[in-house]
């Protein structure tokens, strides 16, 4: 059975009527409240390897994307790229992966701390959104595959959160 | 004329954005007022008295998983209607560095920056992606490996100062890839042995 991992920004409001239930298949994680960012201490790679050092529920994050073969974000989408609260927790994930070095495709990226990542999907919404963002959004979705040693990846764009539902299911 | 210099590096000190910065001020000189404000003090006022009435705003970041560091993409998305209102003229410059070696990877960070400004109504002016930002610290900006990221400031410094907008400009250092790796490499394990742990306690599971 395939384990999914379910990050969103919306409200509680929108999680109860939007989201399917904490199940054996799915897990969520909220992005709100915010977790606190990312400070760019590296101690996730150098004091205590694998995990953020900072003291609150975002450093929980990396060893959950282990326990899952899918990770699904939902975010509002923010100038081609994922919402703040999303970035917080990502950010906050690098441990996930390692320090060190590797050539990948003629290009320097991390080598994998685990064999296995989890896929990624994106589910953003916004009002507006245009082709240029979407480019982006679509390039942003492949890197983080990539430098994450995610396997598979899938995006799609929403007008409002309410068509979510119709995704997940 | 007043050029607002933000960093948005999230560390309070010796970041390879500051170094940029510094850099980039130095050749400004005289030519303008620089005023600087770093985003890890987190004062939103403050940060909004520095671009007010600004004529150029310089952002100078880290890549963060392939985009911009969360408190900095915060603040550009509480703050982008007062930005367009403080200083409705200004040009956006911004120059992220990365870790990994190449200047391109930083493509996405400066996409996500442009968007912001097509998303506010501000004018876009210039990228710069530069590869290798571990190594910003390994000689004076515009010297040995630093040589191109000198050069890249003072196109971006003329650039900003004569108000024009220019193609986005990737560089990496005057220093073999596969040194800078070795380098990295070894750099992690001395801080690693520093915390009090072995190089190959760094491989391993939480």
């Amino acid at each position: 059975m395939s384990k999914k991992l379910i990050l969103h920004d919306l409200s509680p409001e929108d999680a109860e009527n939007l989201l399917p239930k904490e199940s054996e298949i799915y897990s969520l994680y909220p992005a709100k409240p915010p977790v606190r960012h990312c400070v760019g201490c590296f101690g996730c790679w150098l004091k205590t390897p694998g995990r953020c050092v900072i003291n609150d529920r975002g450093s929980d994050f990396s060893a959950l994307m282990l326990q899952h073969d899918e990770i699904i974000v939902i975010s509002r989408f923010v100038f081609g790229g994922l919402s703040p609260d999303i970035k917080a927790v990502f950010d906050r994930s690098i441990g996930f992966i390692l320090p060190f070095f590797r050539i990948l495709n003629g290009e320097m990226h991390h080598v994998k701390r685990y064999q296995k990542s989890p896929d990624l999907c994106y589910i953003l919404y916004g009002i507006d959104i245009n082709d240029t963002e979407k480019e982006t959004a679509r390039k942003l979705i492949a890197a983080n595959a990539l430098n994450f040693g995610s396997e598979n990846s899938q995006i799609s764009f929403h007008t409002s959160p309410r068509e979510i539902r119709e995704v997940l299911a | 004329m007043k050029i607002a210099m933000i960093n948005g590096s999230p560390k309070v000190k010796d970041s390879a954005s500051g170094v940029i910065l510094n850099a980039l001020k130095e050749r400004i000189g005289e030519a303008a007022e620089c005023v600087l404000y770093s985003t890890a003090k987190e004062d939103k006022q403050e940060f909004m008295q520095a671009v007010s009435e600004s004529e150029a705003i310089v952002f100078a970041f880290p890549l963060f998983v392939d985009g911009i560091p969360s408190h900095l993409l915060r603040l550009l998305d509480e703050v982008q209607q007062n930005i367009v209102d403080a200083a409705p003229k200004a040009m956006i410059y911004a120059v992220v560095n990365n870790g990994f070696y190449e200047g391109r990877q930083n493509i996405l960070a400066l996409e996500m920056m442009r968007n912001f400004c097509i998303r506010s109504g501000l004018e876009w002016g210039q990228g710069i992606g530069v590869g290798a930002g571990g190594m910003t610290n390994a000689a004076p900006v515009g010297k040995g490996p630093l040589k191109k990221l000198g050069l890249a400031l003072d196109m971006l410094s003329a650039n900003i100062l004569s108000g024009k907008d220019a193609e986005d400009y990737f560089f990496e250092p005057g220093f073999p890839r596969f040194l800078y790796k070795a380098a990295v490499h070894m750099g992690w394990k001395t801080q690693a042995k520093k915390n009090g742990l072995k190089p190959k306690q760094l491989y391993g599971d939480q």
